[in-house]
């Protein structure tokens, strides 16, 4: 799996790590139950703090993408739906973006979201 | 990943089916003049001082031969053809001249294995073998050519000019993890069932076991610190080539077998490789001419990176 940040740009590095593993799950380059590296082993690789690399996974977790086990470290979920929850996370957050741009607000934003499930 | 064609295949199995049969027709025109029990293993002096029943004898000289057609059939290359000649040739001719000595001197006394004479005539017949093997060789079209070494430098992976990047897999080989914990499975068993020492036996298991274990699953990775693989298990044994040593990286096909003679961390002349199969691998041009390879999928991202890290060391 390639990970890769570019402490230039506006996204914070945790988010771009997250990016990474939504995109290579997408991708398929890396698979449903795939182990992502040890926090601290991604981190010197990168040169960035482990706490970065964490709040990077804590948000892969909060999206239902990956399982935080402790002695077992990060894995990606099991199961073939994966990829297209990845997919559908990547989504969600290029529209948040893009309300962001257009200067909605998070309410108006969800109202929105609302409205679109029907 | 096999380039061995069918013909080549019944070309290494045909000696050992000659010798399976010629071995089998002289049992049988022999059988009347063999002892009850055949003299199998034999002092220095050549005095027969092991015995083996006429049943037991033909199902394991025939399982024997039969054994090394089928690694032969399975392993065989064209310029290694000859050797599959001269192990059919020598087993065989030491098969038959066992039973010749079994059946001329029965009746004169104990039975007499002249080391010298009868393992000199079966190292003729092997060289004989071998040479008619490596005759038929020529029979046989040549093998493709390995691809040149890295022909492709495929690309250089995009990067942002402060930009981080790393690559890593896990690859393994799943007959060395198999092999490796049937292995480890041996050494209690085998102190809980025989006696002292013999059981000190059972700790072979571990030493076969750990090593093969810790190789059997390996983690690639390329980063700012360059090429390293390692066990997947433990952080080390470790092999890194930092990314002063790399002058490239490309992606090949490998033959386990053909490039490196097997499996396993493997050393030759100019190369250097942790093989754990057949197929994609990630060849890395080191100063000096040399070469470390390791099979891994996705390598062609790997050597990508691997360039573009390497590209933007060199500036700095």
């Amino acid at each position: 799996m390639l990970f890769r940040v570019d402490p230039a740009s506006s996204v914070p590095l945790g988010d771009q790590i997250a990016a990474c593993v939504r995109g290579a799950l997408a991708d398929g380059s890396a698979e449903p139950g795939e182990r992502l590296p040890a926090a601290r082993e991604l981190a010197d690789s990168l040169g960035v703090n482990v706490h970065t690399v964490l709040r990077g996974y804590q948000r892969l977790r909060e999206e239902g993408l990956i399982e935080l086990r402790r002695g077992r470290g990060a894995v990606i979920v099991p199961g073939v739906a994966a990829p297209d929850r990845a997919r559908l996370v990547s989504r969600l957050r290029e529209a948040a973006a893009e309300a962001r741009e257009l200067g909605l607000t998070e309410a108006e934003f969800l109202e929105l979201a609302r409205t679109s499930l029907g | 990943m096999n380039r061995a064609t069918p013909r080549l295949r019944a070309l290494a199995a045909l000696p050992f089916v000659l010798a399976l049969a010629v071995h089998l027709l002289l049992f049988a025109r022999w059988r009347d003049e063999l002892p009850a029990e055949l003299a199998t293993h034999f002092s220095a002096r050549g005095e027969g001082d092991g015995w083996t029943g006429p049943t037991a004898y033909v199902l394991v000289s025939t399982a024997l031969l039969l054994g090394l057609a089928a690694g032969w059939t399975a392993l065989v290359r064209r310029r290694y053809l000859w050797a599959a000649w001269a192990t059919a040739g020598f087993a065989g001719g030491l098969l038959v001249q066992l039973l010749r000595a079994n059946r001329v001197d029965d009746t004169f006394g104990p039975v007499v294995f002249s080391p010298g004479m009868d393992l000199g005539i079966a190292l003729v017949v092997a060289v004989v073998a071998g040479a008619a093997g490596w005759a038929l060789g020529s029979l046989v079209p040549a093998e493709a050519e390995p691809s040149a070494p890295g022909e492709a430098d495929p690309s250089v992976l995009p990067l942002a000019a402060g930009e981080a990047a790393r690559w890593s897999k896990d690859t393994g080989s799943r007959a060395l993890t198999v092999l490796s914990v049937l292995a480890l499975a041996a050494a209690p068993v085998t102190l809980l069932v025989a006696t002292w020492p013999g059981a000190l036996l059972g700790l072979l298991g571990l030493v076969v076991g750990v090593p093969g274990l810790a190789l059997a699953r390996v983690r690639v990775t390329v980063d700012r610190h360059g090429l390293t693989v390692r066990s997947a298990l433990v952080p080390r044994p470790r092999v890194r080539v930092p990314l002063d040593g790399v002058e490239g990286a490309g992606v090949r096909e490998i033959d386990a077998m053909t490039d490196f003679g097997g499996w396993g961390y493997r050393v030759r002349a100019h190369r250097t490789g942790v093989v754990l199969r057949s197929g994609e691998a990630l060849v890395v041009r080191r100063g000096s001419g040399r070469e470390f390879a390791v099979t891994v999928p996705d390598a062609r991202t790997a050597a990508a990176l691997l360039n573009a890290l390497v590209e933007r060391h060199g500036k700095v």
